[in-house]
């Protein structure tokens, strides 16, 4: 009998399956399930590491997940069913900003930073590529992911064309640093620590970072099906508290060593702790890699995040030229949500929904209740200003 | 026609099963491949399927569309047409992609066998994780009924219900009660040793 009324239990509570992949950002999902801040909400949370941006989106659409951590063109990739069959999800709150490294094989790498002297890196690249016959293979982590999305812009900024003289090629970043080494890819963008673990190995060195291409970049977001979101509102609050408070943790320096060894264990990055530790806020001595988890307003689901993905997805022909890109970010980012569970909580938080992206070269003050956020400069490498069109204006 | 099927599976023993069964239906030439460059290989080869173990994390490699399908449609097996079968395939941990668009129900035998035969490894492997689990409960016990029968110096009967008290007492299950309690005894030795 007892068995019967737990099964019914288990009906009136179900599980939230998040997947995650095998990246520094990560950190605040495992550390909120490690630490039982899920369970204090009374959310029964599993968590699956899985091998492949794939098996995420996948996943996702079939119901096999609930939610993912993602990047964010992949939920747009889902949502608009760009790679099979389609499903509505909801980014109620962000997980990171920055994070990601740009990494040349290394005598590529020493002459592209020679030349730089003068020039930009990647106009220092572009003049690299311009000695070459063949185009130059990089490695991307999926079409749809930040990595493409930033890699393309940097190089773009430095003059160069994409179409004739660089080869993209997916490489999964578990790959990038053996496919690095036998010479297939000359260099990848991918997320953290992957690109420190390529300089560890000798294989590679890094020559930009998230922030050389567009400073506290959004990376990571909380994807959630829409369905599940509305069958268990309650819960989906719980599961965002229990985010919030793992990101403050993850984002304090003094807790750095704490994550590296917890994301490092086997059943999720699997890596060596110290090249973790380089990208986590905090722990870096040399690297001027960070992910950053809290600060900032790093969690909130900006309208105006959305807006850049969805337009430099059209950009490089990744999505159709015909989509309503503000009617897709709101149906898709939902602040909303996040103000909600925030705003009760006691904790700061944005009066608008989109800003102007790329005007600040220093910190500066967000308007936002109970109290202003300090941000962070927020320049783009060639200075433009992005600025969401349809975004209704700020109340 | 015979149709080429590029299968990406690390699990000898299982590739080496399904490539038998597709060659034994005749219509089917089998390439196996592994590592990095996945690209030149469907380049190379033109498969018209690909089936791959969804636990690689290569199955990104395959995700670019333009890269190595030039302009082919790259679809997951089945698409919205028959969304149960492609469900089945991702539970039994194999995903498909066709790559030059070849009639569905030509394709379906062949995914249909992949898929038996990842769902019998899947079996296997569940059924060993639990024989294993088992085994560990056993020695666990061994090793706590050997603690009390030393430190307490109880018989082993006594040991045994003595456990079985607390567990009862605790409501909790007899497995719990010897992990703790094993563990508890690991980290009490380890404070002394230093």
């Amino acid at each position: 009998m007892s068995d019967i009324v737990s099964l019914e239990a288990r009906k009136s509570e179900p599980r939230l399956r998040i997947g995650i992949l095998r990246l520094t950002d990560s950190a605040p999902v495992i550390a909120a399930q490690e630490f039982g801040y899920f369970a204090d909400e009374g959310v029964d949370v599993e968590l699956i590491t899985e091998p492949s941006w794939a098996n995420i989106a996948d996943k996702l659409s079939f119901g096999f997940l609930d939610a993912a951590v993602i990047v964010p063109p992949l939920a747009f990739a889902i949502e608009l069913g760009l790679r099979g069959i389609s499903q509505p999800l909801i980014v109620p709150c962000g997980i990171s900003l920055g994070g990601n490294t740009v990494t040349l094989e290394r005598g590529l790498a020493a002459r592209v930073r020679d030349a730089a002297q003068s020039l930009s890196m990647a106009q220092a690249l572009a003049a690299q590529i311009r000695r070459r016959e063949a185009p130059l293979p990089l490695g991307i982590v999926h079409a749809y992911s930040t990595h493409n999305l930033l890699l393309r812009y940097w190089l773009a900024s430095g003059g160069i064309d994409l179409a004739r003289a660089v080869k993209f090629t997916v490489v999964p970043p578990a790959r990038a640093v053996e496919a690095l080494a036998s010479g297939q890819i000359a260099g990848f963008c991918a997320g953290a620590p992957w690109g420190e673990v390529a300089a560890r190995a000798a294989v590679g060195t890094t020559v930009a970072t998230s922030d050389d291409i567009w400073r506290n970049a959004p990376e990571k977001a909380f994807a959630v099906r829409r369905r599940w979101a509305d069958d268990n509102p309650d819960l989906l609050k719980g599961a965002i508290r229990a985010l919030l408070r793992a990101a403050q943790f993850c984002d304090a320096p003094e807790n750095a060593s704490y994550s590296a060894a917890l994301l490092s264990r086997h059943r999720y990055l699997d890596t060596d702790s110290h090249a973790i530790l380089a990208s986590l806020p905090g722990g870096a001595v040399t690297s001027q890699n960070l992910s950053r988890f809290w600060r900032h307003a790093a969690t909130f689901p900006w309208r105006s995040h959305a807006g850049w993905f969805l337009q430099q997805m059209a950009r490089w022909n990744l999505i159709d030229d015909g989509q309503d890109h503000a009617a897709l970010a709101a149906r898709v980012y939902r602040p909303d949500i996040y103000r909600s569970v925030a705003g009760a909580m006691g904790l700061a938080v944005p009066l608008a929904d989109s800003k102007a992206e790329g005007g600040h070269d220093k910190g500066w003050m967000l308007d936002a209740v109970p109290r202003p956020i300090a941000m962070g400069p927020d320049l783009f490498c060639d200075g433009t200003v992005f600025q969401d069109e349809a975004a209704p204006a700020a109340q | 026609m015979p149709l080429t099927i590029l299968l990406i599976d690390t699990e000898e023993e299982r590739a080496r099963a399904l490539e038998e069964k597709l060659r034994e239906s005749g219509f089917a030439r089998v390439v196996r491949a592994q590592g990095p460059d996945l690209a030149a290989i469907v380049e190379r080869e033109h498969p018209d399927l690909v089936i791959i173990d969804m636990a690689l994390p290569d199955r990104d490699a395959l995700e670019d569309i333009r890269a190595i399908s030039s302009g082919r449609p790259i679809v997951m097996f089945g698409g919205t047409d028959d969304p149960t079968f492609v469900r089945e395939a991702i539970a039994a941990g194999v995903c498909s992609y066709n790559l030059s668009g070849v009639a569905l129900a030509d394709l379906k035998p062949i995914m249909t066998s992949a898929i038996a035969l990842f769902q019998r490894y899947r079996h296997v492997e569940t059924e060993l994780a639990a024989a294993n689990a088992l085994l560990d409960e056993r020695r666990k016990l061994e090793r706590a009924k050997a603690i009390l029968m030393k430190d307490k110096r109880m018989t082993e009967p006594e040991a045994y219900r003595w456990l079985q008290k607390k567990a009862m007492n605790e409501s909790r299950k007899l497995s719990q009660i010897v992990e703790d309690f094993v563990r508890a005894h690991q980290d009490a030795q380890r404070e002394v040793k230093p």
